[in-house]
């Protein structure tokens, strides 16, 4: 690999919530992934950083596969999720999803958006889920928008109630891609500071995100993806403090 | 540095020339001589038709002429149309329309440019096309009434022959058509979208049976389609249904592909992050589709549904192929049963007025539905984009 670890990877004998092993992703002949390596611990907080086009929500997405690695396997909680006898659905229900554009079912209120994957996924009887559901509402301070459907929400209201969809379902691992960059900067700091407190009470977390503060404060470690590759990995602190190579250094002077 | 004047730095020049025209002094007048022209020529033809069919009259000389015997069965409601036609008040009346229609276009398309409001422009340009309408209705108005009017109402326009069928068959033959189309309908739904399901599928050997149907049903005329399935259940299957409900089924397989390619469209409408967001909560393709997807879909294909089913309606006359039964007409064989009974095609007028009764409603229905869809889409959907 081109990246020199600094910090070095979690030690072998203990097995890492999720483990990465030499993914590659080719969308016909554009090779968008070249060869990713990334393991996380349980309650680490993996912030994913590049400029756009260099793969990383395609890295986030293979995580959870919804898109398929071309080559390469994942392994989560033991298990190796690319092998094509996973059942990939019961996977899912433990690896949560946060995307850019919300994903809310426009059809249904904030509360059925959250307790349908509850009932027909996870089988709760109904009281059970409209429970669990507003538990989570509680949890990123929207129950009082129960009942409201996403177009009534502002989007900061509509990621908040997205958090809470995918965190009912009590997963061990959550993914977020982009979660801030469709929201008008005023709306940015309600959902950061949800993620920052799930991030506090010890959720796993791997983070694609273009807001450099969060990264510095909030992770663990940092991926620098560009080309494809991981071009430099290393604690959030360091690498804004120090940044070794010439591509990293460029970004931040760009971005910030 | 010395200081700059005003006037240096901006010199005073002339005052742009103004470019507006004059303000025509005639105002709104073109859209009174366009409402004048229209009123003359429609409301002139109902109000002299009113005249001529209410008063007390009999089968005149003339009528006699052109071979309207006064024993004939409604001769002289048809004698009436054509004496109010050919009437002088009529010709004053088409005459007066030409003359207000062109006044109207004169004044109109000459003036609405130096109009001082918007208002007052698009008043006069309405005037003007309003005119034109006239004209044009007036001109043909009086080519047909030097035709031969006698004949064609004779044939068309003779309503006392319908009397013994109308309203009772009448009435039955509506239900009927409706019959037809609604279960056609229903069971085209059903199909449409098992159909569109099977053909957004990734797998070719699910897509292909698929889009063979649709290809096939979408490919061949329903007539033949009609009268084939009859013969096939028939003949090859050995099965005998009526053929009303070989109708109700073949109208359900012809929509059936219709509508899957309505559906296909709505389900591939629907943004890509929607099944992502199923599938990242653990749905399985499926259950995506089901709870999220397709309900979605369904509300964005109701308008096109709808208008299916209007064509439907009409479609269901091609049962004229098959050999129903009196009590199974729908409204065109029933016409055809009139027409050979009394040698009158005025059933045609009757029921091409029945079948407008029901869809004249419906498209009405349509567009409502669809302007009602379009905002209330814009307002759930429209946010999360």
């Amino acid at each position: 690999m081109t990246a020199t670890p600094r910090a070095a990877m979690p030690p072998p004998e203990k097995e890492p919530l999720i483990r990465m092993e030499g993914i590659h992703k080719w969308f016909g002949d554009n090779h968008v992934l070249r060869g990713i390596d990334l393991a996380l611990e349980p309650g680490e907080v993996q912030v994913i950083i590049g400029p756009s086009g260099g793969g990383k929500s395609t890295l986030l997405r293979c995580t959870n596969l919804l898109e398929r690695p071309t080559l390469g396997s994942v392994w989560f909680e033991g298990q190796d999720i690319t092998d094509i006898r996973t059942d990939l659905n019961d996977v899912r229900t433990r690896m949560g999803m946060v995307f850019q554009q919300f994903n809310l079912f426009p059809h249904m209120t904030a509360l059925r958006n959250i307790t349908i994957a509850l009932e027909k996924v996870l089988k709760l009887d109904r009281k059970e889920a409209d429970e669990r559901a507003m538990e989570q509402l509680r949890h990123v301070g929207l129950e009082q928008k129960a009942d409201a459907y996403p177009g009534q929400l502002s989007g900061g209201q509509q990621q908040r109630v997205a958090i809470a969809r995918a965190l009912a379902m009590q997963p061990r691992l959550m993914l977020f891609d982009e979660v801030t960059s469709a929201l008008d900067p005023e709306l940015v700091g309600e959902v950061l500071a949800v993620m920052r407190q799930l991030a506090e009470e010890g959720m796993t977390m791997m983070v694609v995100t273009h807001e450099m503060g969060f990264a510095r404060e909030v992770g663990t470690w940092m991926v620098f993806v560009d080309g494809g590759v991981i071009a430099e990995r290393g604690r959030p602190r360091e690498m804004f403090a120090n940044p070794e190579t010439e591509r990293l250094r460029q970004f931040f002077s760009k971005v910030l | 540095m010395a200081e700059v004047s005003l006037e240096e730095r901006m010199p005073v020049r002339e005052a742009p020339p103004d470019t507006r025209g004059p303000s025509s002094p005639v105002s709104a007048t073109a859209l009174w001589l366009g409402i004048a022209a229209i009123v003359a020529v429609l409301g002139g033809l109902v109000l002299v038709q009113a005249n001529y069919a209410l008063s007390d009259r009999v089968v005149t000389r003339a009528c006699v002429d052109l071979g309207l015997r006064r024993d004939l069965t409604g001769s002289l409601g048809v004698c009436n149309i054509v004496e109010a036609l050919r009437s002088s008040q009529m010709t004053v009346l088409l005459y007066a329309a030409i003359a207000l229609g062109a006044a109207a276009m004169a004044l109109g398309w000459g003036t609405y440019k130096r109009m001082d409001t918007r208002r007052r422009r698009e008043q006069t340009v309405t005037g003007a096309i309003l005119g034109l309408q006239a004209v044009i209705l007036a001109l043909v108005l009086l080519i047909f009434r030097d035709g031969r009017p006698d004949l064609f109402a004779k044939h068309f326009l003779n309503f006392e022959v319908l009397g013994p069928y109308f309203p009772g068959t009448f009435l039955d033959a509506v239900k009927n058509t409706m019959i037809l189309a609604f279960v056609g309908e229903l069971g085209g739904i059903v199909i449409g979208l098992v159909l569109a399901i099977l053909v957004i599928s990734q797998r070719r050997a699910a897509r292909a049976p698929a889009r063979a149907y649709i290809n096939f049903f979408r490919g061949t005329p329903l007539i033949w389609q009609l009268a084939t399935i009859y013969f096939l259940l028939l003949f090859g299957f050995e099965i005998k249904l009526a053929a009303f409900t070989v109708a109700m089924i073949v109208f359900a397989l012809n929509t059936g592909a219709y509508a899957a390619e309505v559906f296909r469209a709505g389900i591939q409408s629907i943004e890509r992050g929607q099944l992502e967001a199923a599938r990242s909560l653990g749905m399985s393709w499926f259950q995506a589709m089901r709870y999220a997807i397709v309900p979605q879909a369904v509300r964005r294909v109701i308008p096109p549904l709808m208008n299916e089913f209007v064509i439907l309606i009409k479609d269901t006359a091609l049962v004229i192929v098959l050999g129903l039964v009196a009590s199974e007409y729908e409204l065109f064989t029933w016409a055809r049963q009139g027409v050979s009974d009394t040698f009158n095609a005025t059933f045609f007028t009757a029921a091409a007025l029945g079948y407008l009764a029901v869809t004249l409603p419906l498209i009405r229905l349509v567009n409502a539905v669809e302007k009602r869809l379009r905002s209330g889409l814009v307002s759930i959907a429209g946010a999360a984009a």
